[in-house]
């Protein structure tokens, strides 16, 4: 089908709230492009997350096959925690996470040392970056993806010793934070070399349903404030991934001010916020808005589900755009990554794209 | 101190998470002849249930939370021992466990929290459980209830497993299975033949009550 604008056009038209043909479209599939490589036989999780090329070749592929408006590199949320030290378990298909976590004692805070950023697979992540953000260049927008502090240091720590200390010791996690967030910077700037347009971060923690405001101000805003800034500086366009179910959205759009805020959608969990819900409250004012298809139905639904999914959202965020007086600020995707389980079905992502080319058509 | 003194104690370092002031109001309670299972259920578990319901309000978060859990089992620490044998046997037994492949336990752990608060005593078999570990144990501790949790979607389907390996064993129709975890729903719940999906781990826990 012959669209009225390129990818690029269409996605810089939403981030202005520009006219665009059509609303955008970004299921978030990443690690599930590895299944396009080796002729169509795919490779390992494996090997596809400590090679560059590989990594960056599963984006260029994904793109061909299923022609999407965004090409997001997420590879893990244990890239940083390994090459911090903590041991990561890797199957050969299903994404690693961290097993062993390195902090068992609150001295053991203050042993977190940034590492060579080059080595390990930080490397591979920003390199693969580099591959794909340069041959896909004038074709998509193009993003990094990174874990933000408190991630980083929620999988490098474990989670449930992490919110204890902060509990008991607060000053022990500020200490690693800090070392974490040098980390982070470096990434940045190393982000910022490769071509790339946007980073996006992962600040996962940012939920109601586990830190509140105070806490959240206290332990991750100050660094990610600070890094957010980094972003822009080194020349990239700022993003940000929450799948929380309850998301801090008055912090992380009304602050943090992202050009993209991707988020998830639980109707099961009362006061989730729901893509109409979240145009009409204004979130989509001054950001392209992105969600919110259950990622289950890539692997449990059927094309016809999915289908009917993609469209009612496209009906519902057109309606709540048209009445917030707002163009393209809404980008069909799915509330977290594309599961890239070996059982994910490649016909319901080519179907979420196809239903949005059709059924996200703006006048 | 009197016996109200003592309860007020319990309750109250569970709720500010202090876990010396627990310890030492649970020594006292036995000190004092106390009941152990009027010190559990008159003081560390109302200081829980006062804790669950401040994080269902958003009014407290998961580090009070878990701060608050484990001053509870700090205390249950010392009065677990001291309840009579006839009266420990007559407690409903549960058993909790992240099932293969998931190492997220955060929500298992508040589950077994509130299930331990609502009277159960809970098996706690952590992460990353293979199917056989979480069916012999079922039939093994004669439990009532299973509770499986995951965080991701690949190991969804162990739930499913679990639940035919109970049939297998002949032990399903003894027990009620329920779900939690981000990627799963009532209709997985249906679909795989367990019995209850929750989303909250106290009205998980007011559905067994009614249910078991």
């Amino acid at each position: 089908m012959t669209e009225g604008m390129t990818h690029v056009e269409r996605v810089m038209a939403a981030l202005t709230n520009e006219k665009a043909d059509r609303l955008p479209a970004y299921p978030i599939a990443c690690g599930v492009n590895r299944k396009l490589l080796n002729g169509g036989k795919g490779v390992s999780y494996r090997d596809w997350c400590h090679d560059p090329k590989l990594f960056a070749q599963a984006f260029i592929e994904g793109q061909k096959y299923f022609d999407f408006d965004f090409a997001i590199g997420l590879m893990d949320l244990s890239v940083m925690a390994g090459d911090l030290g903590a041991h990561v378990r890797m199957d050969e298909e299903n994404t690693p996470f961290v097993d062993k976590h390195i902090v068992n004692s609150l001295e053991d805070y203050e042993k977190f040392v940034v590492p060579d950023i080059k080595k390990g697979r930080s490397g591979v992540l920003i390199e693969g970056t580099r591959i794909y953000s340069q041959a896909l260049a004038g074709q998509v927008i193009t993003a990094g993806f990174l874990e933000g502090p408190l991630l980083a240091l929620s999988q490098t720590a474990g989670a449930e010793r992490m919110f204890l200390d902060m509990f008991t010791d607060p000053s022990a996690i500020h200490k690693a934070l800090k070392v974490i967030t040098e980390y982070d910077a470096e990434m940045v700037k190393a982000f910022g070399t490769t071509g790339c347009n946007g980073l996006c971060w992962d600040y996962l923690w940012a939920n109601y349903s586990c830190l509140g405001d105070a806490e959240y101000g206290e332990f991750e805003e100050p660094y990610a404030t600070k890094l957010n800034k980094l972003t822009g500086e080194n020349g990239m366009a700022l993003a940000i991934h929450n799948c929380a179910d309850l998301p801090h959205l008055d912090t992380q759009i009304k602050k943090f001010k992202p050009a993209i805020y991707s988020m998830a959608y639980y109707p099961l969990i009362p006061g989730s916020p729901s893509a109409s819900e979240v145009i009409e409250k204004g979130y989509a004012d001054n950001c392209l808005v992105a969600g919110q298809i259950d990622p289950q139905l890539f692997i449990r639904g059927t094309v016809e589900k999915i289908s009917k999914v993609t469209s009612d959202l496209c009906h519902e965020v057109k309606t709540a755009l048209c009445k917030r007086n707002l163009n393209a600020r809404y980008c069909i995707a799915s509330g977290c990554e594309v599961p890239p389980d070996i059982n994910t079905k490649l016909e319901n992502i080519k179907a979420v794209v196809d239903v949005t080319k059709k059924e996200g058509r703006l006048n | 101190m009197s016996k109200d003194e003592i309860l007020n104690k319990l309750s109250d370092a569970v709720v500010t998470g202090k876990i010396e002031q627990a310890k030492a109001g649970a020594k006292e309670a036995l000190a004092a002849n106390m009941e152990a299972l009027t010190a559990i259920n008159e003081g560390l578990v109302k200081g829980m249930s006062i804790v669950g319901d401040r994080y269902a309000a958003h009014q407290v978060y998961l580090p009070q939370v878990l701060m608050s859990a484990h001053t509870m089992y700090a205390g249950l620490d010392i009065l677990l021992p001291a309840i009579p044998k006839a009266q420990a046997e007559n407690m409903s037994r549960c058993t909790v466990a992240v099932v293969e492949g998931d190492v997220h336990d955060i929500g298992k752990n508040i589950v077994k929290t509130m299930l331990t608060a609502g009277g159960y005593d809970c098996i706690d078999l952590g992460k990353d459980v293979p199917i056989e570990k979480i069916v012999s144990t079922a039939e093994k501790e004669k439990v009532k209830v299973v509770a499986l949790s995951t965080l991701m979607t690949p190991t969804m389907d162990g739930m499913k497993d679990v639940v035919d390996g109970l049939v297998e064993s002949g032990y399903r129709s003894k027990v009620k299975v329920c779900i939690g975890g981000p990627p799963t729903s009532p209709a997985f719940a249906k679909e795989i033949g367990a019995d209850h999906r929750d989303s909250n781990a106290q009205d998980c826990v007011a559905w067994l009550k009614k249910a078991v």
